[in-house]
């Protein structure tokens, strides 16, 4: 069983602190993807737990393991990097033996191990080419057999699929969500796209500004952001986000947006706000209803893209984005009427961003997934 | 092809081997006088191809005077202070490159103004120094010299080859159970070999070419290089031996040939690196 515990981590370069505090618990057998926008902190991290980057305080942990004086060999971690890293003057067969070379594996042992990660890659015909004599696709799954090739206790991904097209980049996600399955083993892997994070995660880490935002289940996150940040950050075409005041009525809260004025179930937040309270509001595309209800929009602008369209449309002075079917027959300039799924609208602290829905309904519909 | 863009081409080309001719001709009279019989050496008017072809310039050269002893010292210190400063010089680099300390730009920009002072200035204090730790007169003192003025040079051709090589395949190779020096070797050395090759052949070079330093700082007959050595035992106030001091030239000029004939494509390749990011 490994288990990778990141506690009260804080990394430093000189003045400008990258990380302030990190704690993370990943399970064994976990993937779990560190996902944010660049510079939030995700590579830094898992440069540190793979000991290219040394934790200015905190501890690290791998199973039962504090690593943070270890060597990077010592922590028995592989690691695919963006780049791929494979050694140019080696072939593929060298690069794949190298870790089990420098690990002392016995000579007599290896060409079997390298063979065995070759089929698993499909590379045994290119066992003896040069990296140079590869495409983005066979380099990048190289440098997947030279993780795998060891059987190491963890598996250390850094953006590995970003450097390929977006044909290959679904079928790669495919496999390393196969590989996964069939392994077993503790993945980190590191994202910027949260398509790879939502698809292949068994939960996800949201980094912003070198802070964890949420460390939660794709479905957990999509469906209960944990703040503003969270909310704008997860999903395409991003949540509508807009600033709104709640007040109780008759033991109702009511949301009022602009303009418009919209009565909350009656056990929609967390707490009851004492007067008025400002809330920024987010409310996810699909959750928005066109053709129904009594608020009045008016339809901005059309983006069909086959199966749905994207439509952006104003109701009061909110600008909305909308979900519809590619079917649904909208024009610039049109009035519609519209509606939003009262039960789906996320409520957060305009000033802390912190959320304030009491999610009763939703935890009950999460379904979590895991294929550890 | 048209008669104008022929005749062109023709133009170009004339133009081109004059040139080629005009450059090499020092060098093919250099051949030529060294084979040329004693007689015909002054002979007027000068005969451009020699009547006769004669090697006894270079058997009394090898036989009767110490060039040998001068090759072999010149092979001692080109090569020494090549090792020298390319093990330092590989170290030092990837050390201005990998790792982050205290002062590490100031240390390279003092690296550079030293390689921007003058080597004349340098020349009285170092051989004080040499007579000092009781080192005046060796081959060892002309070692240390060379490298004092090809260090800092090599330093910085040898930081532009490493800067090119990515980080990552060193990262990769830590996480793969190589410790520093192992991920040196077995991934840095290799990608920088180009550069680490062009280095040392340009440290070769400069130290095989060097006259001034040998000069000042060695005069005993022993340790002295090809360079002065040729030069104090053929050329004095009274005469100067052509025939043999040709064929020594030549003899002198085999070993960069052979060198600039096997390693160019190296050495251009360094010309590069210096030119673009040095």
């Amino acid at each position: 069983m490994v288990t990778v515990t990141f506690d009260k981590v804080r990394k430093a370069f000189g003045e400008a602190v990258a990380i302030p505090s990190l704690d993370l618990a990943i399970a064994s057998g976990e993937f779990v993807s560190l996902l944010g926008p660049s510079g939030c902190g995700k590579t830094t991290t898992l440069r540190m737990l793979a000991g290219l980057e040394q934790p200015t305080a905190g501890e690290i942990m791998i199973g039962e393991r504090t690593v943070n004086n270890l060597a990077p060999s010592e922590r028995d971690i592989a690691m695919v990097f963006q780049s791929y890293a494979l050694y140019p003057h080696m072939s593929v067969r060298e690069n794949i033996a190298y870790p089990l070379r420098k690990r002392g594996v016995p000579k007599a042992d290896r060409p079997a191990m390298v063979q065995a990660a070759a089929d698993l890659l499909q590379l045994g015909p290119l066992l003896d080419r040069k990296p140079r004599q590869l495409s983005g696709g066979q380099q990048q799954r190289v440098a997947l057999g030279r993780a795998l090739v060891r059987e190491p206790k963890v598996f250390l991904l850094d953006e590995p699929l970003s450097n390929l097209d977006a044909k290959l980049r679904a079928h790669m996600r495919a496999e390393l969500i196969e590989l996964h399955r069939r392994l077993g083993k503790t993945m980190v892997y590191v994202t910027h796209d949260q398509l790879e994070a939502m698809t292949m995660s068994t939960r996800i880490a949201v980094m912003q500004g070198g802070e964890l935002q949420q460390f939660a289940t794709p479905a957990e996150i999509y469906h209960r952001p944990a703040n503003t940040f969270v909310a704008g950050f997860i999903g395409t075409p991003s949540m509508t986000l807009a600033d709104g005041e709640i007040t109780m009525d008759q033991g109702r809260p009511v949301l009022k947006l602009g303009t418009l004025s919209l009565e909350l179930p009656a056990d929609h937040l967390s707490e009851r706000p004492e007067g008025t309270r400002r809330v920024t509001v987010a409310v996810r595309p699909e959750d928005i209803l066109v053709g129904t209800g009594s608020f009045r929009a008016n339809v901005r602008l059309v983006e069909p893209t086959g199966h749905e369209s994207i439509v952006l449309v104003n109701a009061g002075d909110v600008g909305f984005t909308v979900r519809v079917a590619g079917d649904t027959v909208l024009k610039a300039g049109e009035t519609i009427p519209l509606d939003l799924r009262r039960e789906r609208i996320h409520v957060f602290d305009r000033e802390s961003g912190r959320r304030l829905n009491a999610d009763l309904a939703a935890a009950t519909a999460d379904p979590v997934r895991s294929r550890a | 092809m048209m008669p104008a863009r022929r005749s062109t081409t023709m133009l170009a080309n004339l133009v081109t081997w004059g040139l080629v001719l005009l450059i090499s001709f020092p060098l093919i009279w250099m051949v030529v006088t060294s084979v040329r019989p004693q007689t015909e050496l002054f002979q007027i008017p000068p005969t451009v191809i020699p009547r006769a072809i004669t090697f006894e310039h270079y058997i009394k050269l090898l036989q009767e005077t110490p060039f040998l002893r001068y090759f072999m010292n010149s092979m001692i210190l080109a090569t020494s202070t090549t090792i020298v400063v390319i093990v330092v010089g590989t170290l030092g680099a990837y050390s201005l490159v990998r790792f982050s300390y205290r002062g590490r730009e100031t240390l390279a920009a003092l690296v550079l103004f030293t390689y921007l002072l003058p080597s004349v200035v340098l020349i009285i204090p170092l051989y004080l120094m040499m007579v000092k730790l009781g080192l005046a007169n060796t081959l060892t003192s002309l070692v240390i010299a060379y490298t004092t003025f090809a260090l800092p040079y090599a330093l910085w051709l040898l930081r532009s080859f490493m800067a090119g090589v990515p980080e990552d395949l060193e990262s990769a190779a830590l996480v793969d159970g190589a410790s520093r020096i192992g991920a040196f070797i077995d991934v840095i050395l290799p990608q920088a070999l180009p550069g680490i090759i062009s280095t040392a052949l340009f440290t070769f070079i400069l130290a095989w070419n060097e006259y001034l330093y040998a000069l000042v700082m060695v005069n005993s007959d022993q340790a002295r290089p090809l360079t002065t050595g040729v030069m104090n035992m053929l050329i004095t106030s009274f005469n100067i031996e052509w025939s043999l001091l040709m064929a020594a030239s030549v003899m002198m000029s085999i070993p960069l040939i052979i060198i600039f004939a096997f390693l160019q494509s190296y050495l251009t390749r360094g010309f590069g690196a210096g030119g673009v990011k040095g």
